[in-house]
């Protein structure tokens, strides 16, 4: 099975090593770079562990900041040419601003909620790239209900009339967090259900993520002021 | 030094943004970027020319100007031209995008863009559902 078999009619998702790594490098380089805005530590474990200490407020901050860090996409799709291309080929609407994502250890952390990615009104062509900055060693990284699970979920609350509502939100996810390693990035399809579960470490988890899309295929709600045009 | 944002009409291009919600995107980016604005410049209703704008330059020569979008600018020719030719040294920044610069090259590389985007397919998220989304994402991928 190919990969656009995998994330079309496959498990919907799929892990793959990042094609270029000294690219990458550079990404978690760079980022550390910015960071030294707030901390002159430039050692990522420290960086990480100085998080956990943050407030609510300072990581809002932080990742409002890191809006600015707009290389970030290119770098992460340029990193991973071949994934992007089999996928959209080389012409495409690249999301402008990659996230860069901290997910904290403990109760009451900010954390994403289960949620797909089409509910930010991102095509249904669109796909997402993921990876850490680090190993995902705990359980700080992201748990994917395959693509079946997923729809069956869309499937129950369509007919319920809601989306990412109760039944989404509060159910008991037995899946586990991916546990990718450094150099690994996780592509998924914009139905596929995915969040974070609260997790125990002396570490923060921080990721990037970028969407893209073929041009040759419909937009939905994103435009300009979310997507630019990319040449791969 | 001298700063302008500029409201236009509500419709721009994809979006639908009414005037305050325009002058609080610019506020916002111009705090963001520590940029101080003096002067707001109401363009008309329907108007795609960015006219005023540029005849408020000739009295005020601006340094900056800050719109929400790419979707602003004109897209005749000869009124993208006269914007260049008119406000060349002019830094336009567009906020919803989060890009700015000046010149003829900027101002032609937005419009491309625009371009690009406004003949990309699109699909009516008020005429269809999740369920018909995930069938027509399987459909037209196999």
């Amino acid at each position: 099975m190919n990969l656009q078999e995998q994330i079309v009619s496959g498990k919907g998702y799929a892990i793959l090593p990042i094609e270029n790594l000294d690219n990458f490098n550079k990404l978690r380089d760079q980022f550390i770079e910015k960071m030294q805005l707030y901390t002159k530590e430039k050692k990522l474990d420290k960086l990480r562990m100085i998080m956990t200490s943050m407030s609510k407020s300072q990581i809002n901050d932080l990742m409002v900041s890191l809006l600015s860090f707009d290389q970030a996409s290119e770098i992460l799709v340029d990193s991973c040419k071949n994934i992007v291309s089999s996928l959209s080929g080389d012409r495409i609407f690249l999301q402008r601003r990659a996230n860069i994502i901290f997910n904290l250890p403990g109760e009451d952390q900010r954390r994403q909620w289960p949620h797909y990615e089409l509910m930010s009104g991102v095509s249904p062509f669109t796909y997402i790239m993921w990876a850490p900055f680090h190993d995902l060693d705990d359980d700080g990284g992201v748990f994917y209900l395959d693509q079946n699970k997923s729809f069956e979920m869309i499937q129950e609350e369509h007919q319920k009339g809601i989306v990412n509502g109760p039944a989404i939100l509060n159910k008991e996810y037995n899946e586990k967090p991916a546990k990718l390693k450094y150099g690994e990035v996780i592509v998924f399809n914009p139905f596929i259900l995915h969040g974070n579960i609260n997790f125990k470490s002396n570490l923060a988890r921080i990721a990037c993520s970028v969407r893209f899309q073929s041009i040759q295929k419909p937009l939905l709600q994103k435009d300009t002021d979310y997507f630019k045009f990319y040449k791969v | 030094m001298s700063v302008a944002t500029v409201t236009t009409d509500i419709n721009i291009g994809p979006f639908k943004i009414p005037s305050n919600g325009q002058n609080m995107i610019m506020n916002n980016y111009a705090q963001r970027k520590n940029i101080k604005v003096e002067f707001v410049i109401p363009e008309p209703m329907t108007s795609n020319q960015l006219a005023t704008t540029q005849w408020c330059h000739k009295d005020y020569r601006f340094t900056k100007v800050i719109l929400c979008s790419i979707h602003q600018l004109p897209k005749e020719e000869n009124n993208l031209n006269d914007l260049i030719n008119n406000m060349s040294e002019v830094e336009f920044h567009f906020a919803l995008e989060g890009i700015s610069g000046k010149g003829k090259n900027f101002l032609l590389d937005c419009l491309s863009e625009v371009k690009a985007f406004l003949n990309a397919e699109k699909l009516d998220s008020s005429k269809t559902d999740w369920i018909e989304l995930y069938n027509l994402f399987k459909s037209k991928n196999l």
